[in-house]
């Protein structure tokens, strides 16, 4: 199981990395972390032509805010976001979500954009993407766009990267004080993927519900935010009805398939029973 | 002449195979040095798990730089003669295998070609130019399917796709059934699993002066290697040495002959360069001999008092697409068969097991063979006895179990089980888990902060140290069943201990010396054992179902005293005493009484060997080199009983083990912390095949499980901590009192899960007939029941 | 441009300069190049860690690595950490604890208690039970290896004069 011969490119810095995209197309592939890549790479399920490692571009290995906004750069690993004060402290639904991400030595390589960018739909980041309203920031020769992560994940393994682009950095909005954020997930296993999983953060006033975000993985090809049970929840005082309800609402919106792992209606359940768990036990930020 | 019994066998010796495991010095097959122009090996494999094989275009692949040869079937096929398991029961369909598919494949991943190249990278860059062009033809996988009459057909040799198919039946069956005032069935539905061993299959073959071939492999097996090699190759025994390296697990997987090796040794000669092969993953889940695909319905006919009168059993198993050497595909058949009556009394027996040919890999042996899913079936019928009159499990277990006072007990399909403790095993586990404790908890209900508890009870035997009369009892006619042990006094006093055994991670290094140390009177730390090399000491049956204790320490005890006789009959010409008033301990030999009048090993074995001026007693050979051989009686029967505590989760069907308890009786234990090391292990892998574990094919036979990513291992936090203890019977009818342990870990842990899941879950009046247990599949029956 | 390419890495404090084909695994690298055969391979999927290693002092996939890859950086394994004499602390726990049975995924357990046990002085058992997710092992059922991490745990902190 080793991989198809490619040639290698490593440069050191953004602009270098986008001019080298343009000149192979699509034939190019951008290795971060590798730690999703390089098994398909083994496999021979991937096999790009020039592998263009962006390693060195130590400009892409940040974590700051800006535009009240907490930014990560492309090079950021994972277990340097986890361990981030300023994760800790701006994005906590994201620290909390990050021990769940492959394994402690996969994390410690794996980078925070890799992972969005790989898109798998069993991935526990594109759902925090979704409910922390992450921006895609991502960077050609020509400049930059930030692409919502709604429309940045198209489907499995499938993103809105274009032939030419490189994931450069990801922000996300910044969670208030005294908001409430919860990762559920549930695994066949210990160290294997999830079977599916809930991210959420809401916020309340005076006892009733402001802002809810939900978003769920392995319910379907991609992770998906879900409206409505966010609607059944803001307004509410987030009590036994208003959860209920939230949760009939999450297991009508998402239309899971099954596979080896488990069944369509397990998923459908599951996602209701995550639900519940996080909004019962999520933990305030402050 | 007597040995003091100072007693290294009942210690917990360290290990001496840690130190170099430990430091990253391990040779497992990869890591040993190769010579510079070795040849590597990849094998193209189909995708199909029945298609014809209409061409194969090698041409590219030899094109490419780097390449040395492409082989097909055909080629194969003139170098190496079809492969067969030769089992020796009435119906049994012959069938052979060609070491790389010729016209027609079998499985998804049976080899139809082999790249030679100079590297594993360009090996496996060949093997994505080899073409073939495929016909799929309609395949079948399931084992109730395979016996359609409509089904295609595996193997022209299998006709209707039953390999073999088995009965026994006692006279009263019948009566029982008649009189029974309940009659308990179920049927169990067991999944297809691998074993999964870490390292995964590999050998290099190296090729040395005059014509002989040194063959290196991961495997159990390595006398049994050689003469498969030397009759299918039609090579000389004599220019065959195989030796096993460090083996990176082996769970019976390791213990099958397979077409790579042939292919190997075959290439190796042909192209007079030393050839590896490193199986890759994806390769290990689609080509090791798989597993446990099996059904059983069982009946028990009952008294009011829980007493089973008379047992019936369906059995079927899945053979998968070639019977496998060297035990053939009706391992679990003849195995789950004759196993399943367990530790308990029955006296009216009744099985059909069936054999079945299917579209998938070979199935061989994994740790426990038939007895996880026959346990299972009888365990869970124990309970279902329960649940039926009201009584709790362990009393049913009880009133049915053989008690101690009543062995030696001949079972009804006549293995004597010579020496145990069913019901004290019981007894004691029950102790351990609190269990009066726990049941009384339940009496308010299994269900508590959302979790529905539940508490499980696997007693079973565990064959073990099986002789050959056993494996002629299972048509295993050219399986042998004895194992050697060669015991050296070297010049200077030291010992090496030669065995026929491979070790895969038992610690061999450590309790072969212990028994070698206490049966010839020898410093433990003086002797040294080697094995795993056909070079090294005489023939052997190897290294598999739970052997090493039983017939390498009965024949490393029988030639030890063979050798400890000899020292005592030199030692006493030298000291002016008779052998019979020698007494042999601690490296030493004094006149009973005068511990003064003594001679090390050393002084002795300078006489035998000629380096002192002293005369060897007249009559008396050279040296100190014995042999002895040891064939076990038909099985050795261990037994234990394990208790699980579960808690499922009633919303998401999670199941966390909150307690494990094993009592074990291997008879006399050589080293106790090497002994619970092996139960630990076993339990894990029960813990996984019962909760998480499952190969799966597609319908029509494409394989779904190809990455650990998809076939699931439990993990360090899958498993519980365990609490072991043990029960000392020794055999009374083998040499040394042993009995194996290998594999008593998985077989209880699988039916102890099940039965404690099923326990939980018994107030939702949910059916538990079938594993793995996952929490898809939990949820869905507590949701069915409104849990 | 698959031409070899100028690999600089510090495997076990000592420089190495390469040139490898850009697709060499890192686990080939160290095990067939430098014929440091302790890290092994078991899937290749990422899955097992039989084949991690320390890069820059945190536990990696060597099989999830090219060489050309990880240029420039410092890397441990397992035949680094006893001396002629002395097995490791963690090492020497494994040995009394019967934490391994065949051995080849041992190497990888090892790294990763090192790790750990770098970042936790102090772990308790489900912190134990969480890093030690990294690696698989068929032979122990992890009891023992746990037990070997925690006893390990208490010789380091005593060896450091906590």
């Amino acid at each position: 199981m080793k991989p198809a011969p490619f040639s290698f490119v490593a440069p050191e810095s953004l602009g270098e990395v986008v001019r080298t995209l343009a000149e192979h197309g699509d034939d190019a592939q951008i290795l971060a972390g590798g730690q999703s890549l390089v098994p398909l790479m083994n496999l021979r399920l991937a096999r790009p032509e020039v592998v263009v490692s962006i390693n060195r571009c130590h400009e892409l290995d940040y974590i700051r805010l800006a535009d009240d906004r907490l930014v990560i750069g492309a090079l950021v690993r994972q277990i340097d976001a986890e361990t981030s004060p300023l994760v800790q402290a701006e994005c906590p639904l994201l620290a909390k979500a990050l021990p769940h991400v492959g394994l402690p030595a996969t994390r410690n390589r794996g980078t925070v954009c890799g992972s969005l960018a790989h898109c798998d739909p069993l991935a526990e980041l594109p759902a925090v993407a979704l409910a922390l309203e992450a921006e895609v920031v991502l960077t050609n020769v020509a400049g930059e766009r930030r692409v919502p992560a709604h429309d940045f994940f198209v489907a499995e393994m499938t993103t809105c990267i274009e032939p030419g682009e490189v994931v450069s950095a990801v922000t996300f909005a910044r969670q208030d004080p005294g908001e409430r954020s919860a990762v559920g997930e549930v695994s066949n296993g210990g160290h294997v993927f999830p079977v599916g999983g809930v991210a959420l953060r809401w916020a309340s006033s005076d006892g009733i519900c402001t802002m809810a975000r939900i978003a769920a993985f392995g319910v379907g090809s991609v992770a998906q935010r879900l409206g409505d049970a966010e609607r059944a929840l803001v307004g509410s005082d987030v009590g036994p009805a208003a959860i209920a309800a939230a949760v009939a609402a999450a297991r009508s919106e998402v239309d899971p398939t099954g596979d080896i792992h488990a069944d369509a209606d397990y998923r459908r359940h599951l996602v209701g029973v995550l639900l519940e768990r996080g909004l019962l036990e999520g933990s305030v930020h402050d | 002449m007597s040995s003091d019994t100072q007693g290294a066998v009942g210690q917990s010796v360290l290990r001496r195979e840690d130190d170099y495991l430990l430091r990253g010095q391990g040779r497992f097959v990869d890591d040993l040095p190769t010579p510079l122009n070795t040849l590597h090996l990849a094998f193209v494999l189909s995708p199909y798990a029945h298609a014809r094989i209409t061409s194969i275009d090698t041409s590219a692949a030899l094109a490419l730089d780097g390449v040395v040869d492409v082989l097909t079937g055909a080629d194969l096929a003139a170098m190496v003669k079809p492969i067969a398991a030769q089992i020796e029961l009435p119906g049994y369909s012959f069938n052979t295998r060609d070491v790389l598919a010729v016209d027609e494949v079998r499985f998804a991943g049976e080899a139809v070609a082999v790249v030679v190249a100079e590297s594993q990278y360009l090996a496996e860059d060949g093997i994505e130019l080899v073409e073939v062009d495929y016909e799929p033809l309609p395949a079948v996988t399931d084992i109730h399917e395979a016996t359609d009459p409509a089904a295609p057909q595996v193997n022209p040799t299998v006709p209707g796709n039953v390999y073999f198919e088995g009965r026994f039946a006692t006279e009263g069956v019948a009566a029982g059934f008649d009189t029974a005032a309940h009659v308990i069935s179920e049927d169990f539905n067991s999944n297809r699993v691998t074993a999964v061993p870490i390292e995964p299959r590999g050998c290099l073959a190296v090729p040395e002066q005059p014509a002989n071939l040194v063959f290196y492999s991961s495997t159990q097996i390595h006398h049994l290697l050689r003469t498969a090699l030397a009759e299918f190759l039609d090579v000389a025994e004599s220019n065959l040495r195989v030796v096993v390296p460090d083996v990176g697990g082996g769970f019976g997987i390791k213990a099958a002959l397979y077409p790579e090796e042939f292919v190997c040794a075959a290439l190796a000669l042909r192209l007079r360069r030393p050839v590896k092969w490193i199986q890759d993953r994806y390769g290990a889940l689609l080509t090791d001999v798989h597993a446990r695909d099996n059904h059983y319905r069982v009946e028990a006919a009952i008294d009011d008092d829980g007493i089973v009168l008379a047992l019936r059993a369906e059995i079927r198993t899945n053979g998968g697409a070639y019977s496998a050497l060297p035990f053939g595909c009706t391992l679990e058949t003849t195995g789950g068969a004759r196993m399943i009556v367990g530790p308990y009394r029955i006296t009216e027996y009744e099985y059909t097991a069936t054999a079945v040919a299917t579209h998938t890999a070979p199935v061989l042996a994994y740790r426990g063979v038939a007895q996880p899913v026959c346990f299972m079936a009888i365990e869970g019928i124990m309970d279902r006895i329960a649940r039926r009159l009201g009584l709790d499990p362990a009393e049913v277990r009880l009133r049915n179990m053989v008690p101690t006072a009543e062995l030696p007990w001949t079972n009804i399909v006549g293995v004597r089980y010579d020496t145990g403790s069913f019901v004290e095993s019981l007894e004691m586990a029950m102790e351990m888990a609190n269990y009066d404790e726990f049941r009384a908890s339940q009496a308010q209900g299994r269900l508590v902060d959302g979790k529905y508890r539940g508490i499980g009870i696997c007693s079973f035997t565990e064959v073990s140290g099986t002789g050959a009369p056993g494996w002629r009892a299972r048509g295993l006619t050219r399986l042998p069943g004895f194992d050697s042990g060669t015991v050296k006094v070297e010049p200077t006093g030291k010992v090496t201990a030669f065995v026929s055994h491979a070790h895969s991670g038992q610690g061999h290094f450590t309790t072969f010396a212990q028994v070698v140390a206490d049966a010839l009177g020898a410093r433990l730390e003086d002797v040294t054992v080697v094995e795993g090399d056909t070079a090294a000491g005489p023939y052997g049956t190897n290294t598999f179902a739970s052997r090493s204790a039983v017939t390498g320490g009965g024949a490393l005890i029988r030639a030890s005293e063979k050798a400890r006789l000899k020292l005592a009959r030199i030692a006493a010409f030298m000291l002016e005493s008779t052998p019979e008033d020698i007494v042999v301990s601690d490296g030493r030999m004094h006149v009973a009484g005068v511990p003064s009048r003594a001679l090390s090993f050393q002084e002795v074995a300078e006489t035998a060997y000629a380096m002192n001026t002293s005369d060897l007693p007249e009559g008396e050979s050279f040296g100190i080199e014995e042999t002895d051989f040891y064939d076990p009686p038909l099985v050795t029967m261990a037994n234990a009983t394990h208790i699980a505590q579960v808690a499922v989760d009633a919303a998401d069907g999670t199941v966390d083990i909150e307690g494990y308890v094993v009592v074990h009786d291997c008879g006399r234990v050589i080293n106790p912390m090497i002994v619970d090391g092996q139960v630990m292990g076993g339990v894990a892998q029960g813990i996984g095949e019962a909760l998480m574990e499952e190969f799966v094919y597609d319908p029509d036979g494409g394989v779904r499980t190809a990455t650990l990513m998809d076939y699931l291992l439990p993990s360090s936090v899958d498993v519980p901590n365990y609490q072991i203890a043990h029960i000392e019977s020794p055999s009374i009818d083998t040499v040394g009192g042993f009995k194996g342990v290998g594999e008593g870990g998985l077989i209880g842990a699988v039916a102890a899960l099940v039965n404690a899941v099923a326990d939980a879950l018994s107030d939702l009046d949910v059916n538990v007939n079938t594993k793995p247990l996952r929490p898809a599949l939990l949820s869905r029956l507590i949701r069915e029941a409104g849990g | 441009m698959t031409d070899e390419v100028e690999v600089t890495v510090t495997v076990n404090g000592r420089t190495r300069q390469s040139r490898v084909e850009p697709r060499r695994l890192l686990v080939d690298y160290l095990r067939h190049d430098l014929g440091l055969t302790g890290a092994h391979i078991g899937c290749e999927q990422g899955v097992c860690g039989a084949c991690t290693v320390l890069l820059d002092g945190r536990t990696a996939r060597s099989c999830l690595h090219f060489a050309v890859t990880v240029d420039g950086s410092d890397i441990r394994t397992v035949e680094d950490l006893a001396d002629l004499d002395e097995l490791h602390p963690i090492q020497e726990m494994f040995h009394q604890k019967h934490a391994l049975q065949c051995g080849f995924c041992t190497p990888g357990f090892l790294l990763t208690a090192v790790e750990l046990l770098e970042r936790t002085a102090d772990p308790d058992e489900a912190t134990i039970r969480e890093a030690l997710m990294n690696n698989v092992c068929r032979c122990t059922g992890y009891a023992n290896i746990v037990d070997a991490v925690a006893e390990a745990a208490v010789e380091l902190r005593r060896g450091h004069g906590a």
